[in-house]
């Protein structure tokens, strides 16, 4: 059953994809290389900054804030205290001299500079140290100023990524998206009979916009998580390599754990997902059946199954909350047991191997920088898994090449079709929709130009089939189709439709104002014709009373005009069109008899000197037509004039009789 | 504020674990700020080089067991605080569900269905995180914000004082940015919403495009409102891509002014270097709950505005409701009586019904047959009370059907409506409701007066197949005829269908009138029809013509009379002949 399979290929898409997708989506990508380009060298420059960040704190604790030991220049008559740390101050400069006499006991002199033990500083008067300092005061400024420079250069970078970024994202998108929709729209009517009108929008608008995330997470993962953990683990391998292998120790530990938690958060995510599309069916069908639900007294029954899966939906997000109760302390402990390691390990390098105390600080803060990008690529694999199910199923619709049978004009060329429709004719055509149901057999019929064809009949008896297979959105299965004597197949299906104008029973009207429906795209009408259409359709009364006339909005589903006003208005879309044939699939049958009138008024108006094809429910409209033909079980049982068949006395006069 | 009496009864219930939840995340948060200061006392014992590896040992455990204590106390904040906040969402949405199938057709039929799905899922998710994330962003807030101030008021008073300059900047702006946000957010998803608009129409109207090659249009339109899209969306990261570096500036401007102002007091030895040091620590922790606050405020608003909305749905009170003085007569009645019955659906339009009058005896049957919109169906639809009548009045037996309670009176009855509606589980299921008490024998039974059998024979599954959404998986007369079966096996004494056969081909359409037929005589039944050999068997047939009847007696009689009826039955009898002559 087709309807079936196509209901069902929704669920099978959860399976794994491969690197063709990728290499699908990279074409996408060319139009945009420079903005791309653009966001790729910004987020490395933002990374370099965010790992220099950190180093600047260093540089100044190491250089200016605590000076280095100075275990090489000890004095020997230090006794106690194999180690401490001294400052080194110029004495040629007088002021500094001046401070060093003053507290001539604190000081140990060596040739041109002076020693003074660090703890011994808070001997001294606070204008004093911060005389001896002052090149490190000074120091310091300059690194604070080079700080402020490098975090305004970061925010801008930061700002500037994220848009470009953005803007690339989104092109790619919207690129795709109309891409899609293009194909979409070059695909046969049968697609669409297939296909809910839902779900191809859904792959339109949900599933690009998924793509978009996938875009942006893979970048952001490639070149800044990825791009940030090799810069962590090089900076602190020029810190102090040692101290980073015995820190990386816990690494497997954290790496797997990141793992776990990705693969479990996923799995509790799909769930929760799952649920939650069961939660919003059960509600959509709660209020899509709620008649049913009243009247067969279903309410408890149906509550306590929605219970009972809101319930499920509950426990799934409980499971969620335990899965990152667990997983995030964990990480974090890892972390703390990195700064645990640090301070031990660490720690000790200070005291014996003078490894200096603004590495030990820095080397802490880049340890915690170094979890942050590993939770980051933990959540962006969830986001990544989502896209990619998105272009597998976008890539499903891309690659259905039911496309209707367009020439390109160049094979057909020849043949082509001459400036007007004149004659059709039918020959030996058979269709049928599902194989074994067959809906028309051996067809035959010919209809002279500038004629007037009425189809009669019962319905299901193929009337509105015959009128499709004119328009080519059907293929015959057997027989042929000629217009003007050539086979409607060699006909680029565009000209061929571009002087076709069809009427259907139902006036689809798009959003927008009443011109543009009327006027269909065909910018070469000017308003003088515009309004000769309008009078000729009969639709000048209704414009008339509408606030803005004929550019008036039509509300979606067009609920500001009633049915039979829409009517009007698609019969001026068909003369807007100015067509050689014109098809009326039973467009009067839901109007009421006032409007009915200006209709058929309006219609006949429309088919004078055109060659038209009516499907009539009314036999009064068939009536109006040249010739009218009796369709009945798949074929045409009866054809004449009016007169003629009356005189038959078959299932035509049949029918007249009755509907006297 | 009344709205939040929906919620309250969560928290009652949920409050020892709210408070041991809030306890736990205080815990967790004094032990965040003294891990600095155990980085602190190293530093400075480094600075000083007066520690031996065992007292960096000592540190370095600490370190960790702080890391295990935070560790276990998270895990118990986080399921009891969110875990609440889930407890209220599936509350919540029990209490809108439920509500909302107490509601009576006319609120559907003036609410879009689209509109109440987002209150069920996406309200419903305000609230959740209002509740959840709100209560553990203020608890944060308030205990890391004040406690982190402590500390570094505590190592140093004036360099905190300084130091906390910009973090006012980091509060403001986050609320700023936050409110910005959904309100560009909210225009990313109006213009989302015109896209897919756009796109239905592309796909919805397929042949009309195809017939006028108006492809290049439809694709020009879409691309106009893809790149509306575009450039709300490229508006809203204007707002969210500064956000999170602006709040990194500001946090960074205070580590600015703790490396000039901190490193000139750790200089002129004001301040030791591990001062210094669990400085730079606690501005990181303190960034948070600055953000947090901001944002607390507008998901708290959020959360409000949506706990307000979903409210208003459970203030909406049933049109037709069991009135307080409903009887439960345990009536026998021998007839449904109408007496000028009126209706229209709002007071602005023209009544679809007027001046009906009939009356039905018991286990007679009653055609119903009519042109388009004369009110068939509204008809129908006011004897199991889905509308109540606007004038005049239903009596079922001597009642009037509004003074019975609307299960009493829906017990009685089975309802086949015209566009059947099936729900997503197996065939079974939308046959019996999941009523146990059925036997196979009634459901083979039901199944075979609705032409079913052979149906079911080609399902691989047979009884046990599932339908999938809507019942996409059936046509419509295979629809139809699940519904009628539906009908048949709830065994009730009046049967109402509302144009039963209208999707299915004419041999099974008398197959199934044979059985409609068999039932005539032992039930009640009304049936409404198109295809008027369906209702031929009648006891009584009424036609409708714009909301009155204008003609009435059985089939004979009618048929004599030459009028509607008859023309259209001979109309309809030709139509129906084997080879049409």
């Amino acid at each position: 059953m087709a309807t079936n399979a196509a209901y069902f290929e929704e669920e099978k898409l959860d399976r794994s994809y491969d690197l063709r997708l990728l290499k699908w989506l990279y074409p996408l990508t060319k139009p945009y290389r420079i903005p791309l380009l653009c966001s790729i060298i910004l987020v490395i420059l933002i990374t370099m900054l965010d790992l220099a960040l950190p180093y600047i704190t260093k540089v100044a604790i190491d250089r200016y804030i605590v000076p280095k030991m100075e275990t090489t220049i000890l004095p020997t008559d230090t006794v106690g205290d194999s180690k401490a740390r001294y400052l080194k101050v110029d004495i040629t400069e007088s002021q500094t001299a001046d401070i060093v006499r003053r507290y001539a006991p604190l000081f140990t002199r060596e040739g041109s500079y002076a020693l003074i033990r660090f703890d011994d500083l808070t001997h001294l008067d606070k204008k004093d140290i911060l005389a001896l300092r002052k090149g490190d005061l000074a120091g310091v400024s300059v690194i604070t100023l080079l700080f402020l420079a490098l975090i305004g250069a970061n925010f801008i970078f930061n700002f500037g990524q994220v848009m470009i970024m953005e803007y690339t994202g989104q092109m790619i998108m919207h690129d795709l998206r109309i891409r899609l929709f293009d194909h979409i729209q070059g695909l046969t009517v049968a697609f669409f009979t297939r296909h809910p009108v839902g779900r191809l929008v859904t792959r339109v608008t949900n599933d690009t916009q998924n793509m978009h995330e996938f875009v942006t997470s893979f970048i952001a993962v490639i070149f800044k998580d990825i791009f940030l953990l090799a810069g962590i683990t090089i900076v602190l391998i020029t810190i102090n390599w040692r101290l980073t292998v015995i820190t990386f120790t816990i690494l497997p530990l954290v790496v797997y754990a990141v793992i776990h938690l990705s693969v479990k958060a996923r799995d509790v995510y799909r769930i929760l997902r799952v649920k939650i599309a069961d939660i919003n069916t059960s509600f959509s069908e709660t209020i899509g059946g709620i008649k049913v639900i009243q009247l067969f007294r279903q309410e408890r029954e149906n509550y306590r199954r929605f219970e009972r899966l809101n319930h499920e939906y509950y426990q799934a997000g409980m499971r969620q909350i335990h899965v990152y109760a667990v997983f995030m302390p964990i990480i974090e402990l890892l972390g703390a047991s990195a700064t645990a390691l640090v301070i031990f390990y660490g720690g000790g390098r200070v005291l014996t191997e003078g490894m200096s105390l603004g590495a030990l600080v820095a080397f802490i803060a880049y340890m915690r920088m170094f979890f942050r990008p590993l939770r980051d690529i933990a959540e962006k694999y969830n986001i990544m898994q989502n896209a990619l199910a998105s272009a597998e199923r976008i890539y499903q619709i891309i690659n259905n090449r039911e496309y209707e049978h367009r020439t390109d004009g160049k094979a057909y060329e020849k043949p082509g079709l001459p400036e007007r429709i004149e004659d059709i004719i039918m020959e030996d055509v058979s269709f049928s929709y599902v194989a074994g149901e067959t809906v028309l057999s051996k067809v035959s019929l010919h209809i002279r130009p500038g004629e007037t064809v009425a189809l009669v009949g019962p319905t299901g008896s193929g009337k509105t089939t015959l009128i499709n297979l004119l328009t080519r959105f059907y293929e015959p299965q057997a027989g042929r189709i000629l217009i003007n004597g050539h086979d409607i197949r060699t006909i680029d299906i565009d000209r061929l439709r571009s002087k076709i104008a069809l009427v259907t029973q139902d006036p689809f009207l798009f959003s927008g104002t009443i011109r543009d429906n009327i006027v269909n795209g065909s910018k070469h009408i000017s308003d003088e014709e515009l309004d000769r259409i309008i009078i000729a359709s009969h639709c000048r009364s209704l414009i008339d009373k509408l606030p803005k006339g004929v550019d008036t909005e039509l509300a979606e589903g067009g609920s500001s005009v009633s049915s039979g006003e829409r009517q009007l208005i698609s019969i001026a879309r068909a003369f807007a069109r100015d067509p050689d044939l014109i098809l009326l699939d039973e467009a009067t049958s839901y109007i009421d008899s006032e409007t009915e009138q200006k209709v058929q008024v309006a219609l006949s108006n429309l088919m004078k000197d055109r060659t038209s094809i009516i499907v009539a429910h009314r036999l009064s409209t068939a009536r109006m037509a040249h010739r009218i033909f009796v369709l009945n079980r798949h074929r045409i049982i009866e054809a004449g004039t009016h007169r003629e068949l009356m005189a038959q006395k078959g299932f035509y006069f049949r029918l007249h009789q009755l509907q006297q | 504020m009344k709205s939040l009496q929906l919620i309250k009864p969560y928290f009652l219930e949920k409050r020892f674990i709210i408070f041991s939840g809030v306890l736990c995340l205080t815990i967790v948060d004094f032990l965040q700020l003294f891990i600095p200061r155990v980085i602190k006392w190293a530093v400075d014992d480094l600075t000083a080089l007066q520690v031996d590896p065992n007292g960096l040992l000592r540190y370095a455990l600490y370190i960790v067991i702080i890391a295990v204590m935070m560790g276990l106390f998270r895990y118990v904040w986080r399921r009891c605080l969110i875990g609440t906040s889930r407890r209220v969402e599936e509350g919540l949405r029990n209490q809108l569900f439920g509500h909302i199938q107490t509601l009576s057709a006319s609120y559907f039929d003036t609410t879009k269905t689209g509109e109440l799905m987002a209150h069920a899922t996406n309200d419903i998710q305000h609230v959740r995180m209002a509740t959840g994330m709100g209560m553990v962003a203020l608890t944060d807030a308030v205990v890391l914000g004040i406690a982190a101030i402590g500390f570094m008021a505590y190592i140093n008073t004036t360099l905190t004082l300084f130091v906390l300059i910009p973090m006012p900047l980091i509060v403001f702006s986050a609320r700023f940015f936050t409110r910005k946000m959904h309100r560009l957010y909210q225009d990313v998803q109006a213009s989302f919403a015109d896209m897919t608009e756009v796109a239905r129409e592309g796909f919805a109207g397929i042949r009309i495009i195809k017939a006028y090659t108006r492809e290049k249009d439809e694709t020009a339109r879409l691309e106009t409102a893809s790149r509306e899209y575009v450039n709300r969306n490229l508006g809203l990261v204007r707002i969210t891509g500064s956000f999170f570096p602006m709040m990194m500036l500001f946090s960074n401007m205070s580590l600015a002014i703790v490396l000039y102002l901190g490193g000139r007091q750790t200089i002129s030895a004001t301040i030791s270097t591990g001062d210094f040091v669990a400085f730079i620590s606690y501005l990181g922790i303190l960034t948070w709950p600055m953000m947090a606050m901001g944002w607390v405020v507008n998901l708290i608003q959020r959360g409000t505005a949506s706990l307000d909305r979903i409210n208003r749905i459970l203030e909406t009170q049933p049109e037709t409701d069991d009135r307080t003085d409903a009887l439960s007569p345990d009536v026998a009645w021998k007839s449904l009586d109408l007496y000028d019955v009126s209706f229209s659906y709002d007071s602005l339009t023209p009544p679809v019904l007027e001046g009906i009058t009939l009356s039905i005896k018991q286990d007679q049957t009653l055609g119903i047959v009519g042109p388009p919109g004369s009110g068939k169906t509204t008809l129908l639809q006011l004897i199991p009370r889905i509308y109540d009548v606007s004038g005049g009045a239903i009596l079922l037996g001597s009642v009037d059907i509004r003074h019975m309670k609307l299960s009493d009176l829906r017990s009685r009855i089975a309802f086949v409506s015209q566009e059947p509606f099936l729900f997503a589980g197996t065939i079974r299921d939308n046959i019996t409701f999941r009523n146990r008490e059925i036997t196979d024998g009634e459901l083979a039974k039901a199944i075979d007066d609705a032409q079913l059998t052979e149906t079911m024979a080609s399902f691989p599954h047979g009884y046990e197949t599932i339908v999938g959404e809507k019942g996409i998986i059936l046509s419509g007369g295979q629809k139809q005829r699940i519904a009628l079966a539906r009908a048949i096996v709830q065994d009730k004494p009046i049967v109402i269908l509302d144009d039963p056969v209208s999707q299915v081909d004419s041999e099974t359409g008398s197959a199934l009138i044979r059985s409609m037929k068999s039932l005539a005589g032992l039930r009640t039944i009304i049936i409404v029809s198109h295809r008027l050999s369906a209702v031929q068997f009648a006891d009584m047939i009424i036609v409708l013509d714009g909301g009155r009847i204008i003609e009435s007696g059985p089939h004979e009689q009618l048929m004599a009379a030459g009028g509607y009826y008859a023309q259209t039955f001979r109309l309809q009898a030709l139509e129906e002949e084997p080879n049409g002559n």
